[in-house]
């Protein structure tokens, strides 16, 4: 499903954040991404998500060699995954719902197709009665819940979480952590980026450590 | 309607947040348009009054007998006429009166002005029968033979610098035109640009979820084109209601000058100014399309 070989990425002509990436996400897996602030957990996430080309390396996606991809043929792809981003970049000026439907709306669905899936998904994480209002009017807690139910609302076949635990106390952080569990069991790849080993240690998740920009293999695929 | 329908982005219609200092280009569109309605207005006004012109004087000759010291050239007048109605393809041929002349004179020299002593040409106009082209020289030189003191005047050079005049001035309206238009798209780029970096959070989060390219210049091309829509019609519509105005000036105090054009117009050349909000319209879209999509290059 994605595969990194010898993946290296500098920023200008920094120095280089990674080097010799190599990895693969295999389809339904679970991964964590640990180690310590400012390791380049970030930026593979971004290179996963496409945000960025690597200086050098291969990079596959759903098959495809994004080299040899043209840039107009990266769009769908991205639409086949899922963000929570860290912190959570919800659109202040759109409603719950409306944040939300984004992905939907982006593959081109009509809001009479998918209105009941966003509603029901909304009151699955608790804010059936908030649909319209605006992330400033929610709560830190409220947000994560927003930007979770975007990122898996449109079935995504990978998921990607930066520090999704990072802004939120250990309970909420222990229920986000069984959700993307429960996605995971319904086929999703999940890839969380985290430095909270207690998040890490609550399953027998693999776990691919980030060390001196060097990808290490800490726990094998479960 | 449920909540959510009227909280849609099909509703609401946007996807960005209305722009802080958006005002600012709509004032800036408005003034534009208004000075395009007005330049599309003035190309109107002198087309219509070169065709005026041009209508009024062709097909007809004037004659002018010149006056001799204080001898009345009454004499001359009539010899004058009598060739003149001898002429093949003449429908017409009158003497002005004194009367006359001083009706001709009153635009620039006024009602009450003293004329009695100026030393006046007397003046035949002479109605040709359409598509008639009399041998104005054979005519000149007969004139001469009873009249010595006829100047024949076919008012071709007249026309001709009417005309060129009338050019003139729609040819500048023109290049006023473009300018505008440059200048309008001009102010929509860079408001584009301005629009993209304050929304650049959006842009790429929008870009990072899959949208394509166009969906994003969507969301800016539609901002654009309505916001230079509304903004172009009150500045069209300004420009409309100073011609509705300038059509009843002497209301005011302030009569038409007879020998310039009426600064009015029509209700169907009014019609035309509609094309100004829609070509502004036009323009915003695609200046904020092409910057839009230019700018989005920049991400991978």
């Amino acid at each position: 499903m994605v595969r990194f070989e010898n993946v290296a990425m500098r920023y200008g002509t920094g120095r280089e954040v990674l080097r010799d990436v190599n990895f693969a996400l295999e389809p339904g897996s679970f991964t964590f991404l640990t180690g310590p602030s400012g390791a380049g957990k970030t930026t593979l996430m971004k290179l996963v998500l496409m945000a960025e080309q690597p200086s050098r390396g291969v990079i596959s996606i759903f098959g495809s060699d994004l080299a040899a991809l043209k840039r107009s043929e990266l769009p769908p792809l991205r639409r086949r995954i899922g963000v929570v981003f860290q912190e959570f970049r919800l659109l202040d000026h759109l409603s719950a719902f409306d944040n939300v439907a984004l992905p939907l709306r982006l593959a081109g669905r009509r809001i009479s197709d998918f209105r009941k899936d966003v509603e029901e998904l909304l009151s699955w994480v608790g804010l059936g009665e908030r649909l319209d209002d605006k992330p400033p009017t929610l709560s830190g807690g409220e947000q994560q819940r927003v930007a979770i139910a975007r990122a898996v609302v449109a079935k995504p076949e990978i998921l990607l979480a930066d520090e999704p635990t990072g802004n939120v106390d250990p309970e909420i952080g222990e229920r986000l952590i069984r959700l993307f569990v429960e996605l995971n069991r319904f086929g999703t790849t999940v890839m969380i980026a985290t430095h909270d080993r207690a998040l890490i240690e609550s399953t027998r998740a693999r776990e691919l450590r980030l060390v001196d920009g060097k990808v290490i293999e800490m726990r094998g695929l479960r | 309607m449920s909540v959510v329908e009227n909280i849609s982005f099909d509703s609401a219609g946007r996807i960005l947040p209305r722009e802080q200092g958006a005002i600012s280009l709509d004032l800036v569109i408005a003034i534009m348009t208004f000075l395009a309605a007005l330049a599309l207005g003035g190309v109107m006004i002198a087309e219509r009054s070169a065709q005026s012109w041009q209508a009024g004087l062709t097909g007809r000759l004037t004659v002018q007998v010149l006056p001799q010291g204080a001898t009345p050239p009454e004499a001359e007048v009539r010899a004058a006429v009598q060739v003149l109605q001898s002429v093949s393809g003449v429908v017409a041929v009158s003497a002005l009166s004194d009367a006359d002349n001083l009706a001709l004179v009153e635009p620039w020299l006024g009602r009450d002005a003293v004329v009695a002593d100026l030393p006046f040409p007397r003046l035949i106009d002479v109605t040709l029968a359409p598509g008639a082209t009399p041998d104005l020289e054979a005519l000149a030189t007969r004139l001469k033979e009873v009249a010595p003191h006829a100047v024949l005047d076919d008012h071709g050079r007249w026309i001709e610098r009417l005309r060129s005049t009338a050019d003139v001035v729609v040819l500048g309206a023109l290049v006023i035109l473009a300018l505008i238009a440059i200048g309008t798209a001009a102010s929509v780029a860079f408001a584009t640009r301005a629009g993209l970096a304050a929304h650049r959070e959006i842009v790429q989060l929008l870009h990072l979820m899959g949208a394509q390219d166009r969906f994003i210049a969507r969301a800016f091309e539609r901002h654009y084109f309505m916001a230079a829509l509304a903004a172009s019609a009150v500045g069209s519509a300004l420009a409309a209601a100073t011609f509705v105005a300038a059509s009843g000036l002497d209301q005011f105090g302030l009569p038409a000058v007879s020998f310039l054009p009426p600064l009015a117009l029509s209700l169907g050349e009014l019609c035309w100014l509609l094309l100004v909000p829609a070509t502004a319209a036009c323009i915003a879209w695609a200046t904020a399309r092409l910057s839009v999509i230019s700018a989005l290059h920049q991400y991978y």
